[in-house]
């Protein structure tokens, strides 16, 4: 028992259970990224839907992507899902007002 | 001369039908004429045209002259009059006959002029018109790059997930030999091993391991880089950056003395000194060559004071430092860790922040971003590096002299926050003593009855006096004390 305890460093009475560290500060420190792909996003379909121009309407849908694919697995999926819808819609409705091919903005 | 008159009347009725054609004639030459002169305003337009058509009038006429005689022979007949007689006006006015004869001739007279006057453009139809699928170029562009994202973060999350589960397995005997508890999320209600690494993302692993001598527990957290996001990939092949392991030891109280200390590269150093309160607050000079330990020169140390390095810069551990030099990042002891600095807002009192016990490491995986499971053992003596530097920290312990130095600083820290506080919490003070007293001259001069304003005015008077009394019995109280 006590060559046990002396080499085996392992103690089942000292055990803490994990606590994930305060999410106040952490998620600005971490990184932003998928909060500003998020709006950003919002922006570009309100830009698309408003002023009917596809090249927005797609930009949206590639920043709502980014935003998914940067998200923090502790971010609420309704938000991440409400910007990629509001991004696709943007581009369906530009091209049923609209069904000619798109002209770069340049 | 009854003969002789109904001879007569007969040569009248004769000359006069005779002289009637005739007339019909002449009508019809007037008819033309006036014809004539009702497509005199076609002169300008048809003059090219009549330039050729004579040459057509001719051989017309010979195939007419074959075809018709007799229907047309009047018409002939007139047109050869009118030839005859205005020769210089010939020209236009066989122009409204040569229309009539032209009829299957049309096109011919009207291409030839139009291809001496307008050069034939040719105008490609409007891209919208199309309908074919290339002039939707940019839109099979952008649903191209959409599936390529999508393809880049399926293999990304994979990869990621591959090489987590790497470390994991390489790292998972030495753990469980050395923690009760390795693995564990929170939610269960239960202390067991979930024997698992806890996903935060799609690059980031946690491990809780817990259930030890000396440390409270430990947090390793694998932060590889964002594989699946294709922005980051291209941002990378520009800057090639590292997948990190970092590993966070919480040490009991009594099992770690009050030093602060901190090994690895000159410029992680650095930027630690910027960013970490404990290591900006003890370790004010510059990181230093490690080279009188026998430490390789792309590492430095940060120390509190010396004796802490020559108590932790043992054979071992220089050993440690020297064979996996590329690989370390940074090693930081500290007994007052609380973590980076907090951006502030003015006029709020700070509190001291919470310190703890910590052993943190920064390790560097190597493949600097090409990375393959099997480097994942490579960390492993990492590994056992940190378990060393656990029961290191617990066996060290300062002298005397390193205790009474390591006390006056933290006394010396405590001393300078509670100044900056005491100012603040001054400023404090004053401002919401300031809002009192707006407050109460607001209700006097509210107050409606007069008694009640003279009486609420005399009773502030009355405080305001008093306050002074008192700041003038505490300053002669300095004085005397001074004296």
């Amino acid at each position: 028992m006590s060559t046990n305890s002396m080499s085996d460093p392992r103690r089942p009475n000292k055990v803490l259970r994990y606590k994930p560290p305060p999410s106040e500060c952490n998620p600005a420190l971490d990184d932003p990224t998928p909060d500003y792909m998020n709006l950003l996003g919002m922006i570009f379909s309100m830009c698309g839907l408003m002023l009917k121009l596809k090249w927005c309407a797609w930009v949206a849908v590639y920043c709502s992507f980014i935003s998914f694919a940067n998200s923090r697995s502790s971010e609420d999926t309704k938000q991440m899902m409400s910007s990629f819808m509001l991004s696709i819609s943007a581009v369906v409705m530009s091209y049923l007002q609209n069904p000619q091919p798109m002209t770069p903005p340049w | 001369m009854k003969a002789f008159l109904a001879f007569c009347v007969v040569l009248l009725v004769f000359g006069s039908v005779s002289e009637a054609k005739f007339d019909d004639f002449d009508d019809e030459e007037d008819i033309v004429e006036y014809d004539d002169n009702d497509f005199a305003e076609f002169e300008d337009v048809t003059e090219d045209s009549i330039t050729e058509s004579p040459q057509r009038v001719i051989t017309t006429e010979d195939d007419e002259d074959e075809t018709t005689v007799e229907l047309e022979g009047q018409d002939e007949n007139q047109e050869g009059d009118f030839e005859d007689a205005d020769t210089q006006e010939g020209d236009t006015e066989s122009e409204p006959y040569d229309d009539e004869e032209f009829e299957g001739y049309e096109d011919k007279p009207d291409t030839s002029s139009s291809k001496n006057k307008d050069p034939i453009t040719i105008v490609d139809v409007p891209a919208h018109l199309q309908n074919s699928w290339e002039s939707y170029y940019l839109e099979i562009l952008m649903v191209t790059g959409l599936l390529a994202y999508i393809m880049n973060y399926i293999i990304g999350k994979n990869k990621n997930s591959r090489l987590a589960q790497a470390w994991f397995n390489t790292h998972r005997e030495l753990l469980e030999s050395n923690f009760t508890l390795v693995g564990d999320d929170g939610t269960n209600k239960e202390a067991t091993s979930t024997g698992k690494l806890n996903q935060e993302n799609e690059h980031i692993y946690n491990l809780w391991c817990s259930g030890r001598v000396c440390c409270e527990g430990m947090l390793i957290q694998l932060r590889f880089l964002k594989r699946q996001d294709l922005l980051n990939v291209l941002a990378r092949m520009m800057r090639p950056v590292s997948d990190q392991v970092q590993i966070k030891v919480t040490m009991n109280d009594e099992d770690m003395d009050t030093y602060v200390f901190a090994v690895g590269t000159r410029k992680a150093l650095v930027r630690l000194q910027k960013e970490m309160q404990d290591l900006s607050e003890f370790c004010s000079d510059k990181p230093k060559s490690g080279a009188k330990y026998g430490l390789p020169d792309s590492l430095a140390i940060l120390s509190e004071m010396g004796e802490v390095t020559e108590g932790m810069m043992d054979t071992k551990m220089v050993h440690f430092l020297t064979h996996y030099a590329d690989k370390i990042e940074s090693v930081h002891f500290s007994d007052q860790f609380s973590g980076p600095k907090i951006m502030q807002e003015e006029g709020q009192p700070l509190k001291l922040p919470d310190t703890k016990r910590t052993l943190l490491f920064t390790f560097n995986v190597p493949g600097s971003g090409n990375t393959y499971p099997k480097d994942m053992e490579a960390l492993l003596p990492l590994m056992n590096m940190v378990i060393y530097s656990i029961d290191k920290a617990k066996k060290f312990r300062l002298n005397r002299e390193g205790k009474q130095k390591a006390d006056k600083n933290r006394a010396r820290v405590e001393e300078n926050f509670l100044k900056l506080t005491h100012v603040q919490r001054q400023e404090a003070a004053q401002s919401r003593r300031e809002e009192k007293k707006r407050a109460e001259k607001e209700r006097i001069m509210n107050e409606e009855d007069p008694e009640k304003q003279r009486r609420l005015e005399e009773a502030a008077l009355r405080r305001e006096q008093k306050k002074l009394e008192k700041k003038q019995m505490k300053m002669k109280q300095i004085k005397v004390k001074a004296m």
